[in-house]
């Protein structure tokens, strides 16, 4: 095995196949390919894919071809492939050629779309590579001779700035910007290397378990537990939104400052948020 | 002096000229290798007459004129040459020179009425000004010099010709239009598409489109006729080849340059583009110039005709080994071309504009991966659900749960009509076509079976936008299930289906006999097999043709002979038949992106609605889902839209017995006992 | 078409079972017990009709809507059941993602879930917050709580100094299991870190990896949801990563929450050596830019809006993701992309302002998880009132402008200087926020 000079391969992605959420059908992972598009943008055609498991997976070719629209036009992909059964274990493998391969950044999805589909690998990963590790990443603003600047997605659009020391993993969440086409000719042309000499362990935590179909999730009914029938009967029959205030014969400006009063009561609007916005 | 001079200048402006041609040549020839036979120049005298000017001939006076100026031009050229090159100074041959001359004189006034107008009208804007305006004056000297040249040879005028500031004066006049005509011709000035046309009809790369390929050859004398086969499948793309599509002139095969050089710039296509009329940044016209820039190199600052909409003239520039898009051509053109056609149909040369907007395209999206963004998840979900809506290709027949459609793999022993869904039936609007076209085949007592969630995308749309990839796992898929069942022929009521199932899979392997819903129709109403209830009540109804059922296939008698079969009278638009006008929706342009919004568009239906608001009428017939779709987003107030099978579906009248198998013995009895 | 009539006459006497008429007027019961003690049901005569004459049944099992945060207060507080467990056999910790410092939907049913995983064999459930104070420990389900606020920075995000407060923890108590909320970047992100470095430093056999997204837990065997339509039944592991409504909530007892110290300072110090994540707080977003579906806060407008130009000047000044119902998008006021409702984007905003939108059902589907929603509505009588938290009945464009003038921000009202400012407007806007797309 050659392991990529450390200065020519800067940055990892790590993929996967996935699975389409209506067809089944493989193609690339979403998160994964959001991690390749971060990739492509950081590194261009320096980018190296690496993928454990099945050497005869077509998909990765589409990962391949992604490799268009970069400064070096005649760039080609590269991807390791690191043969494997399913039932190996893929973070020892994985761990053992980045330790080898140099490289200071991987990009991974959060969760693979077929298999386990636990999301821990990036983390027992980093835990055996002793690498730093952050979640949910949205945009690379930035990276430093050791360090990454980097926002992390939130609930309900939001947005957070971390700083992480390098080397590190980063896992990219769908919220990051959307991966570019996998156009036919640069994922023909991209050359994928298996990667001999390393050998797969099984997977030993997996062997009991048992693997069904997924079943739909019952869904929750809202049960209106209460000791008598007058009471079930009254929540059951009561409005929902009893507390609702409904306030008439309002002028435009009191009926303003009511609406103010409550955003603030709520802590929606917030007194900081108001001078903030003020400011040139 | 003149008896020196002029053979000198002739003989000199031939060979110059075919230096000219020599290097033209070359240019050709950059492009990629395609084998052909050199017989087939043989070809070119008849197809120029015959194709060619047909097509010229649909605008008659500008047929005339050419015959005048062209005829002319050739003749006192050639009898130039023997008289005055070869000294050859017969009277009768003199005679013959000074009537050739002043025919092309009648020829080059009337090319001149129609180029200088400075108040009376204003001048048509799809015509080119610059080297083409002074082609008109350069036809009036070279014609009134050899005129006046030759008149000596039949003893009328000066004797003493030989010297003095007239020979100069005449001359000059002669020098100019043979510098014009002849050396130009080579030199690539506005002649050049004489030489070149010739060419490009000897040397076509869809020969199948001329008349002497049809067994049938010359059976009809009308211009507007079509001419030859519609050879209209767009070629397969080997992808195993080093490069997918054309990314810079020299990948266009030799001949497809030979065409864009043999454009006249008459600017029939740019009046006929849809694109171009909304004001999108397309216009074939400028398009096949700059190919023909990029042949040569250069800048586009020498065009003289009207642009793209929106796109300023002059900034680009090209070369036959440099990308043309963004430098020569804005991907943002290629894209808002909708496929339908109407150029490839309008224009004189038949030069190839979609084959060429195509190649484009396809270096673009299999190369680059640069297709629009609506049209790129278009083609991930052909890829991942085989529908352009990335639905659950299981509930294509959700819609006709309570039909019980049978399905033709419980029929083994095979079925008469496989009815081909397309991808209409996720569609609601479309689902109500069906609904009804279901219904008259019940009617009809049709035997047929439909393949259910088996049915796949036809890959039309994967393939306009230039996924050939996808386009051909597509193709390869559906020929695989189709070969396992039996069947006579296929019925869809999308003509894209219908185009591509027809004329594209036998390139593939699928040979099937494909028809479309209103030609099937049409054969029921001639077999008698369906009985109609004629329409209560007058309206107007006019009939939108679909470029891929019309031009593209040659389809415009069946949809009219159903209306006529409902009794309905045809109130027909400006643009019908072979000049449709296209809805918008064709070719992927309805996923390209280009904004339609900005200030100086308009969106295509709507200006497709203005035309059928002219007829008056208060129904639009279409043939085709994406027409229909279209259509009906037009903002209301509109004519309402209804597809053929709907009208019809409407005006049939059910026969008593509630089974359908019984009909088909029913029909012509009940046709009686119905009240007429 | 027949118009189903209501005879209120023979209404009454259908209810009125000792109306002497009762048995000719009454409904066929639609389910009995038949000859052989079989129960029958004709399905014909269940439901009832609509107004127009379709037959509605409903089977959902109750007719309660959501309720709106404010008024959803734990009523049954004084009928719940004490229950103390002095001496436990051993610990489930839970540790609550406690957005806001409150317990959320998802924290309640991990506790629910804990309480299946203790009950029957005395364990105690114990709380680890980094908050320090959270309420409602006891009502969810907690027998002990572990505050670690002295010892984590609970604001900032420093999942590194978390977990080492847990492994603290773990070295302190080994409890029987961990549970987490599944979700990124809270308790999906810690747990995951927690399996990861206790994967290495115990070897537990076949239960060492940990379950994630576990939906359900029954009879010692958790199912969890893998990739590619999978689900994976195994034995319990030691780590839970539980997804929402994997348990029902505590609803009958109340537990007591006792607090308990660790000794975790030494691990507060090992750790300041090698910060590999530092927080540099939250980002400034621009709303618009915020997908409908994830807004927090949403300013709808509908037909009862006239200024449009007002309406996105007051959302601006608020500070709100724009919204509108499907009349406002349909007039081409609003993208189509902006639409609200069941047949547009569903909302899962904390508020919801409905401007001069009176309610069509599929708008109230869209917006029933919202946390509070505000009417400004000129008819008091519409449903978009009725499902308010908070109705002003007044002209939504007054109202708005009002809003702006109140909080220092008027419209500018010479079309030029609107235009202007609209112009430094978008210039600023770029500056302050980061594209959230």
């Amino acid at each position: 095995m050659t392991p990529p000079d450390a200065a020519a391969c800067p940055v990892v992605a790590l993929v996967s196949s996935g699975r389409h959420p209506v067809s089944g059908r493989p193609g690339r992972a979403r998160e994964d390919a959001r991690a390749v598009e971060m990739g492509l943008t950081l590194a261009g055609a320096r980018l190296q894919l690496v993928h454990a498991g099945n050497a005869e997976e077509p998909v990765l070719r589409d990962y391949l071809g992604m490799y268009h629209g970069l400064d070096d036009a005649a760039a080609q992909g590269e991807l390791a492939l690191l043969p494997m059964t399913p039932a190996d274990d893929a973070v020892l493998l994985l761990a053992t050629w980045l330790a080898e391969s140099g490289c200071r950044l991987v990009l991974a999805g959060q969760r693979a779309e077929c298999g386990e589909g636990s999301g821990l690998l990036p983390y027992l990963l980093a835990e055996r590579l002793g690498w730093t590790i952050v979640s949910g990443a949205a945009t690379i603003e930035r990276i430093d001779a050791d360090r990454v600047t980097l926002l992390q997605v939130l609930p309900q659009g939001q947005r957070r700035r971390l700083e992480v020391s390098l080397p590190c993993l980063i896992t990219v969440d769908t919220l990051a910007p959307p991966p570019r086409q996998s156009a036919f000719g640069p994922a023909r042309r991209g050359r994928i290397q298996v990667v001999d000499g390393l050998t797969a362990e099984e997977d030993s935590a997996s062997g009991e378990w048992r693997w069904q179909p997924a079943r739909a999730r019952p869904k929750r009914l809202k049960i209106v537990k209460s000791g008598n029938a007058r009471d079930r009967f009254r929540a059951a029959a009561a409005r929902s939104s009893a507390g609702g205030q409904v306030l008439t014969d309002l002028t435009p400006e009191q009926a303003a400052d009511r609406l103010i009063a409550y955003l603030r009561e709520e802590k929606i609007l917030s007194e900081e948020k108001i001078l903030g916005d003020e400011m040139p | 002096m003149l008896q020196t001079l002029l053979p000198i200048l002739i003989f000199a402006a031939l060979i110059v000229g075919a230096i000219g041609a020599a290097r033209r040549i070359r240019l050709w020839r950059q492009g990629q290798r395609t084998p052909v036979g050199w017989a087939r120049i043989l070809h070119m005298p008849k197809r120029y007459l015959n194709d060619l000017h047909h097509i010229v001939a649909r605008d008659k006076a500008m047929a005339h004129t050419h015959v005048a100026t062209a005829g002319g031009f050739v003749a006192a050229m050639a009898l130039a040459i023997v008289v005055h090159g070869f000294g050859w100074r017969n009277p009768i041959l003199g005679g013959l020179l000074l009537a050739a001359s002043a025919v092309m004189f009648v020829g080059a006034l009337a090319v001149n009425r129609r180029r200088i107008h400075p108040r009376a009208r204003p001048f048509p804007e799809k015509l080119s000004k610059g080297p083409w305006q002074r082609l008109s004056r350069s036809l009036l000297a070279y014609s009134v010099g050899m005129f006046l040249v030759s008149l000596p040879l039949v003893g009328i005028g000066p004797v003493a010709f030989g010297g003095g500031v007239l020979a100069i004066v005449l001359l000059t006049l002669v020098a100019w239009g043979v510098l014009e005509l002849v050396v130009g011709m080579g030199w690539g000035g506005p002649m050049k598409h004489a030489f070149a046309g010739s060419l490009h009809l000897a040397f076509h790369r869809r020969p199948e489109r001329f008349d002497d390929r049809q067994a049938h050859a010359g059976s009809t004398n009308t211009h507007d006729a079509h001419r030859g086969s519609r050879s209209t499948a767009l070629f397969p793309l080997d992808l195993t080849a080093p490069k997918l599509g054309v990314e810079k002139p020299a990948d266009f095969q030799w001949n497809q340059l030979l065409g864009f050089d043999a454009c006249v710039q008459c600017g029939r296509c740019q009046a006929v583009c849809p694109a171009f009329a909304a004001g999108q940044p397309l216009n074939p016209k400028k398009l096949i110039q700059d190919m023909v820039v990029g042949m040569a190199g250069g800048s586009d600052t020498g065009y003289a005709g009207a642009g793209y909409p929106g796109i300023e003239i002059g900034k680009h520039q090209g070369a036959p080994e440099q990308a043309i898009v963004p430098q020569l051509v804005e991907a943002e053109t290629l894209w808002a071309c909708t496929t339908c056609r109407a150029c490839v149909e309008e224009c004189p040369m038949l030069i190839e504009h979609v084959d060429a907007i195509v190649d484009m395209r396809r270096f673009l999206t299999l190369e680059k991966g640069e297709t629009p963004e609506k049209g790129a998840v278009a083609i991930d979900n052909l890829i991942a659900t085989d529908n352009p809506g990335g639905l659950d290709n299981a509930s294509r027949l959700d819609w006709a749960a309570d039909l019980e459609l049978p399905r033709i793999q419980t029929r083994p022993e095979g079925v008469d009509v496989l009815l081909w869904l397309g991808d209409g039936a996720f569609d609601m609007r479309n689902q109500r076509t069906l609904r009804a076209l279901v219904q008259i085949l019940r009617a009809g007592g049709v035997d047929f079976a439909v393949l259910g969630d088996e049915e796949r995308d036809s890959g039309d749309v994967a393939r306009r936008l230039g996924d050939e990839a996808t386009f051909q796992r597509l193709a390869e898929r559906n020929i695989i299930t189709l070969s396992r069942y039996r069947f006579q022929r296929i019925v869809t009521v999308d003509p894209h289906s219908f185009h591509v199932l027809g004329r594209e899979y036998p390139d593939f392997g699928g040979k099937y006999r494909v028809l479309h819903h209103s030609t099937f129709i049409a054969e029921l109403f001639d077999a008698g097999r369906l009985t109609i209830r004629p329409a209560e009540r007058k309206e107007t109804v006019t009939y939108h043709d679909p470029c891929y059922l019309g031009r593209y296939n040659g389809e415009f008698a069946a949809p009219r002979r159903i209306l006529e079969a409902l009794g309905i009278e045809i109130a027909e638009m400006e643009r019908s038949g072979f000049r449709s006008r296209c809805c918008g929706g064709g070719g992927g342009a309805a996923l390209s992106d280009v904004p339609a919004d900005l200030p100086g568009r308009a969106r295509i239906p709507d200006m497709r609605m203005e035309d059928a608001r002219a007829t008056g009428a208060t129904t639009v017939a279409v043939a085709c889902p994406q027409c229909t779709a279209m259509l009906e987003g037009v903002v209301e107030p509109r004519p309402q839209i209804k597809d053929l099978a709907e009208l019809v579906a409407d005006a049939l009248v059910t026969p008593a017995s509630a089974e359908p198998e019984a009909s088909v013995a029913v029909s012509s009895p009940s046709r009686e006992e119905e009240p007429a | 078409m027949n118009v189903r009539r209501i005879d209120p006459y023979a209404e009454r006497i259908r209810r009125n079972r000792l109306h002497p008429r009762h048995q000719e007027f009454a409904r066929p019961a639609w389910r009995w017990a038949g000859p052989n003690g079989v129960t029958r049901i004709d399905p014909h005569a269940i439901g009832a009709l609509g107004p127009n004459g379709i037959r509605r049944i409903d089977r959902s099992g109750a007719v309660v809507e959501t309720q709106p945060l404010a008024s959803s207060p734990i009523e049954s507080g004084p009928s719940r059941r004490m229950v103390v467990i002095d001496d436990p056999a051993g610990f489930v910790m839970v540790v609550p993602e406690c957005p806001e410092g409150r317990l959320s939907d998802h924290d309640r049913d991990l506790f629910g879930l804990a309480r299946q995983l203790a009950d029957g064999q005395t364990l105690a459930v114990t709380a680890v917050t980094f908050q320090g104070a959270v309420a409602g420990l006891e009502e969810a389900g907690a027998d002990r709580w572990i505050d670690l606020s002295a010892t984590v920075d609970g604001d900032t995000h420093d999942p590194e100094s978390r977990l080492a407060a847990l492994v603290s923890v773990e070295a302190a108590m080994s409890p029987r299991h961990w549970l987490f909320a599944d979700s990124f970047p809270g308790g999906g992100d810690l747990g995951r870190r927690l399996a990861a470095r206790l994967s290495r430093s115990s070897s537990h056999g076949a239960n060492a990896r940990a379950a994630t997204r576990v939906w359900q837990v029954a009879e010692g065997l958790a199912l969890s949801r893998a990739g590619d339509r999978q689900d994976i039944q195994r034995e319990l592991p030691r780590i839970l990563l539980a997804l929402p409504e994997c348990a029902k909530p505590v609803s009958e007892t109340r537990h007591e929450a006792r607090l308990v110290s660790i000794d975790a300072a030494g691990s507060k110090t090992s750790d300041m050596t090698a910060v590999g994540v530092v927080d540099l707080g939250r980002v400034a977003v621009d709303p618009q830019q915020i997908p409908l579906s994830q807004a927090p806060f949403i300013l709808s407008g509908g037909r009862g809006v006239g200024d449009w130009a007002g309406f996105h000047h007051a959302a601006e000044v608020l500070g709100a993701s724009e919204g509108a119902s499907r009349v406002a998008v349909d007039d081409g006021n609003m993208p189509r992309a902006r639409q609200v409702g069941a047949t547009g984007t569903f909302v899962f905003a904390s508020c919801y302002i409905a401007v001069g939108i009176s309610g069509a059902v599929q708008h109230l589907q869209g917006i029933a998880k919202c946390q509070r929603v505000v009417a400004i509505n000129r008819d008091p009588g519409c449903d978009m009132v009725k499902r308010a938290d908070l109705a002003l009945i007044a002209d939504g464009d007054a109202v708005l402008a009002a809003v702006c003038e109140r909080l220092g921000q008027p419209r500018a009202a010479e079309p030029s200087e609107a235009v202007s400012e609209a112009g430094s407007g978008a210039l600023s806007k770029e500056e302050r926020y980061h594209d959230a797309a």
